[in-house]
């Protein structure tokens, strides 16, 4: 759908919008007519198989343990035994999994907001359809497929705490560091965040463009005419455009923020003085390492709570907004 | 539709509940098959000289004994991969892994009681090995294969350019460790050496397994015992505040430890030490025939740790054998145990130039010079004989290992925090922790 159909003066309801009253139609005046055409009604079942049984093998069945867990004394060979919510009380009432929280929404949000507007900034200067554009768009994708461990070292070698390190270098000739980076408890967080961002803005930066071809262009031309600045546009013109891509965005970025682990574990391991750790290691730490798979699950099912959480109040945000 | 949604619903739901509620104990009592293959898995490199060895070992056992033996060499996240094994109830037959993995798999009942009168020649192992097999109620419940204790390890060409001797105490440790700092040892104009290399993460605990060499020469102690298998928290006793203090001083105000080793592990703690960016590393032996192939055997040399100011004592640590619950052979597995503890087994260990499963013998018929001529081999076996002190044999150890890693780790990165309150906050946490355990002396 392009923005001529659906209207320059809505752009953020073109999606959902159109769609609402197609389903209630088809439900209302469709039901009937749709049970004749399917036939029996196991057919879509009989298709969806084959990713059912795959979804329940390797996600819903392991993510029923980790609820049974969360509630046992884990043993596997001694027999676990139930311990109703003591594991949740030893993780709610635990210092270390507040601050853990807490270090996980703060480096949720700031790689979120990071991530999104430097991969805002990035779509715009590389919009359009030069064959050099393309160019610099897959080089600047590159840390998106660099996998994560490549990506930790990288950065430990930029992040070299002495005079001669890579960034350090940079920060000496401006009369500033050397800086501690990731070694240092005041600034662990924002080098982690800072990795974070240099992954995560790219990704952000492809769906940004794909949702800046749907802004019609005429629209940039009219404000063009009416005398609006480069700036004026972008904030009048092609943020209101994107505010459907913002939220998809948003929960994707919110998602992987909370669930943030790797960056974490190879370049910190939640250090110094356990100023990084966040939900994901400390729940590593509890279950794998001090072998309290019960306590770890707890936290694990936490986590998973607030994920949804937060996907179903943006999703109802969402639909409030597009009514 | 609405029949087949709720069907689809009851059909998730049963089979959610019924894979969900299957948590009973499993496996202890298999069937017994002794043409069962062993499933062996060791903490090694895969692809490595360990991994070799260990294959070794086991060939030799299969020629021997007749029978079969399968060796999974893993490195990283070793227990994060036994424990995803112990929760499908599948868990390999023998572990070849740290004496202080003992507490954390025998509370889960991941290990099966070793009865030391079906292994022969469990009478030649080498006491203080013997024992740190045992848990707290004197069972055994794993079987040392190789021993180990930390020795000094010191980059000899810089201490000769730099005229000094080798450290006999703690002042000298300080002394070498700051000049191998400022007085630029590697002669290339610039200040970009440290003098002491060390793996300050807290990654399996990694700061205080190393700081333990410090602590204990210095008199101080985590948790010490207080009779009957009791133990109370010593992380703040003046002794411990020092030892600490003066660990501290080493990275804080002399900064002569490597920059950034509060978030390293030991692999890249090991490259600062062969890459010639550090010159001192207090370390077991199993890094010689690394460091003898990346740094150069006449680059280096292994000296005992100095005298702390209490006496020499040194982190004494190694492998275990552990029989791991549910195996389908028994009868194996013990064999096994047998044959890696036995002067055969050990001397098979120690062969070869790099691929050493077993690193100090622990079989007191078993002469480490008579195997291994090399001199430096003397100075651990005797560092171990003399000095070597084990973890104590408390129910689990790994809580108090991270713990105490976590405080030293964070004394070490923010210089800016009051030792004393941090290792009295640190005396709480254990305080729980021994509680937890049921072993706090009241």
């Amino acid at each position: 759908m392009s923005l001529d159909q659906a209207g320059p003066a809505a752009p953020a309801a073109a999606g959902p919008a159109p769609r609402k009253p197609g389903r209630q139609s088809g439900g209302a005046a469709g039901r009937p007519g749709r049970s004749r055409r399917s036939g029996r009604w196991w057919t879509p079942w009989l298709f969806l198989a084959p990713a059912l049984i795959l979804f329940l093998y390797f996600k819903f069945i392991p993510m029923a343990n980790a609820l049974t867990m969360s509630f046992q004394e884990v043993q596997p060979y001694l027999g676990n035994k139930w311990v109703g919510t003591d594991n949740y009380a030893t993780v709610l009432q635990s210092h270390g999994f507040r601050e853990a929280a807490w270090h996980t929404l703060v480096l949720a949000a700031g790689q979120t907001a990071g991530s999104m507007a430097l991969g805002l900034a990035l779509a715009l200067l590389m919009e359009g359809q030069s064959r050099r554009l393309k160019f610099v768009r897959s080089a600047a994708f590159l840390p998106v497929v660099v996998p994560l461990a490549v990506v930790a070292e990288l950065w430990r070698i930029m992040y070299h705490p002495t005079g001669d390190g890579m960034l350090n270098s940079l920060l000496g000739m401006v009369g500033m560091g050397p800086s501690g980076f990731m070694n240092d408890p005041d600034t662990s967080m924002a080098s982690i965040m800072v990795t974070g961002i240099w992954r995560g803005a790219p990704y952000d930066m492809m769906i940004i463009l794909a949702g800046l071809t749907s802004v019609d262009r005429g629209l940039y031309e009219a404000a063009k005419v009416d005398g609006a600045s480069r700036w004026q546009r972008v904030w009048h013109v092609a943020v209101p455009g994107l505010r459907s891509v913002f939220s998809i965005l948003f929960i994707l970025a919110a998602i992987r923020g909370l669930r943030v682990f790797t960056e974490v574990f190879l370049l910190t391991n939640g250090g110094p003085d356990g100023s990084t750790e966040v939900v994901m290691t400390l729940i590593y730490k509890l279950g794998l390492e001090q072998n309290r798979l019960g306590v770890g699950a707890a936290g694990a099912v936490l986590l998973f709570v607030a994920t949804l959480i937060l996907t179903v109040v943006v999703q109802l945000l969402r639909r409030r907004e597009s009514k | 539709m609405q029949r087949s949604r709720w069907i689809g619903a009851g059909v998730l739901a049963s089979t959610l509940v019924l894979t969900s509620c299957s948590s009973g104990p499993a496996g202890v009592d298999a069937k017994q098959d002794s043409k069962a293959p062993l499933e062996l898995w060791t903490r090694t490199t895969p692809g490595g000289p360990g991994e070799q060895g260990a294959l070794k070992l086991a060939t030799a056992f299969e020629k021997k004994t007749g029978y079969k033996v399968e060796v999974t060499a893993i490195f990283d996240d070793f227990e994060t991969k036994l424990q995803q094994r112990a929760a499908q109830k599948n868990l390999p037959d023998i572990v070849m892994n740290d004496v202080t993995q003992l507490g954390a798999m025998h509370s889960q009942g991941l290990l099966r009681e070793i009865d030391l009168d079906k292994i022969k020649d469990s009478g030649q192992i080498i006491g203080q090995g013997l024992d740190s097999g045992k848990s707290v109620d004197g069972k055994q419940y794993g079987l040392p294969y190789s021993a180990q204790a930390s020795a000094l390890l010191i980059r000899k060409d810089w201490r000769q350019k730099l005229k000094l001797d080798v450290p006999e105490n703690w002042d000298d440790f300080a002394a070498m460790a700051k000049a191998f700092t400022t007085r630029d040892p590697d002669g290339d104009g610039k200040q970009n050496t440290a003098g002491l290399a060390a793996p300050l993460s807290t990654k399996r605990g990694y700061a205080s397994w190393y700081f333990s060499n410090f602590l204990w020469a210095a008199g101080g102690d985590f948790i010490t015992e207080s009779g009957k298998g009791t133990y109370k928290p010593s992380s703040a006793t003046k002794a411990s505040v020092e030892a600490m203090q003066w660990f501290r001083d080493l990275g804080c105000k002399a900064k002569a430890i490597q920059p950034g080793a509060v978030t390293m592990d030991t692999p890249p703690t090991n490259e600062t030490f062969e890459a010639g960016r550090t010159g001192m590393f207090v370390v077991g032996p199993y890094l010689l025939p690394r460091f003898d192939e990346t740094l150069g055997k006449d680059k280096y040399e292994v000296v005992p740790m100095p005298k702390g100011p209490k006496d020499a004592t040194v982190l004494a640590e190694g492998g275990s054998v552990y029989l791991m619950a549910g195996s389908a052979n028994q009868a194996g597995q013990d064999a096994f145990a047998g044959f890696a503890v036995s002067a055969e087994g050990q001397k098979t260990g120690m062969e070869g130039e790099t691929g050493y499963t077993v690193q100090l013998p622990v079989n007191k018929t078993v002469d480490i010079s008579q195997v291994r001529p090399d001199p430096r081999w003397k100075t651990y076996a005797q560092a171990y004989q003399d000095s070597g002190r084990y973890a104590p044999s408390i129910p689990n150890w790994t809580p108090v290992r991270q713990a105490t890693a976590d405080t030293v780790n964070a004394l070490m990165a923010d210089c800016g925090l009051d030792t004393g309150t941090k290792l009295r906050e640190l005396d709480k946490q254990l305080a729980d922790i021994l509680d937890e355990q049921g072993i706090a002396a009241s």
